[in-house]
């Protein structure tokens, strides 16, 4: 490894590093933040860096890293998980008797190119407006991939309201995608 | 839970079902519903459609997001300082 490495996987990598981490921390500045730590880190264990990887597949997996602890240290700062919005918004999507309000329509078969990256784009910007207590519960869920007792232990909250909090973000996510398109994606 | 759960009470144990493993009944009452239900059903497919999309890498989607100038400037400036103390 050479000492302009560092500068060089900025150039090549940057933007592809910023794009996974700007989807995972809804938030342009904590993503900035999440490739600058991971470059820094990378430069600091460059010894380590086997070459058995691509560069890009050595600093994604630095990055993932990142990523949870910049979602972890914001949790923190949110106030978990008392959400009384989220209950009055979940009783809207359902009658009194516990059917759903409106039918749940099918999502189409997006083929090209154009069409995924505009549903990725839907996806992201749906996940952005979710509730900051549901938004971090979800995003280290199904975006960091780890698993609820881990989520829990980090919260520092019960299963229950980690359940609580998934299955409400999941009704707003659905909702939110089908509002935006994904019921019309890839449709002839 | 009833034998039979309201889809409410179904879109919680679907979910849940997606972090954890249910309990015997629960996993009946589940399977039971969706069986009939074709807006659950959905809903079902859509849980796992929606982690499936996120969980993909995305890193090389081509649209317009991309680390801002200055931002680039200001790591550039980081790594530097790190390259030459």
């Amino acid at each position: 490894m050479t000492r302009l490495d560092a500068q060089t996987w900025l150039a090549e990598h940057g933007d592809y590093l910023f794009r996974v981490a700007r989807r995972q921390l809804h938030s342009d500045e904590l993503a900035e933040d999440a490739v600058q730590e991971t470059l820094l880190a990378a430069l600091s264990a460059r010894d380590r860096y086997a070459g058995d990887a691509t560069p890009r597949t050595w600093l994604t997996a630095i990055l993932k890293h990142k990523i949870v602890d910049l979602i972890r240290r914001q949790v923190r700062e949110v106030e978990l998980p008392r959400d009384q919005d989220g209950e009055e918004a979940v009783d809207l999507l359902f009658k009194q008797d516990g059917h759903w309000a409106e039918p749940v329509r099918p999502w189409g078969n997006p083929h090209t190119e154009a069409e995924l990256s505009q549903l990725r784009r839907v996806l992201d910007e749906c996940a952005d407006r979710l509730k900051p207590a549901m938004a971090q519960v979800f995003s280290l869920r199904e975006v960091a991939g780890l698993e609820t007792a881990e989520i829990c232990k980090e919260l520092d909250i019960t299963p229950t309201n980690c359940w609580v909090l998934l299955h409400r973000a999941r009704l707003f996510m659905r909702q939110c995608l089908e509002l935006n398109g994904f019921d019309q994606a890839g449709a002839v | 839970m009833k034998w039979m759960p309201t889809c409410r009470e179904t879109t919680e144990l679907a979910s849940r079902a997606m972090d954890a493993r249910l309990s015997f009944a629960d996993r009946m009452a589940l399977r039971l519903h969706l069986a009939i239900c074709k807006n659950c059903a959905q809903f079902n497919l859509q849980l796992q459609e929606m982690r499936r999309l996120f969980r993909v890498e995305t890193g090389d989607s081509d649209d317009a997001v991309a680390l801002a100038p200055d931002a680039r400037q200001r790591i550039a400036a980081e790594l530097q300082k790190e390259l030459d103390p």
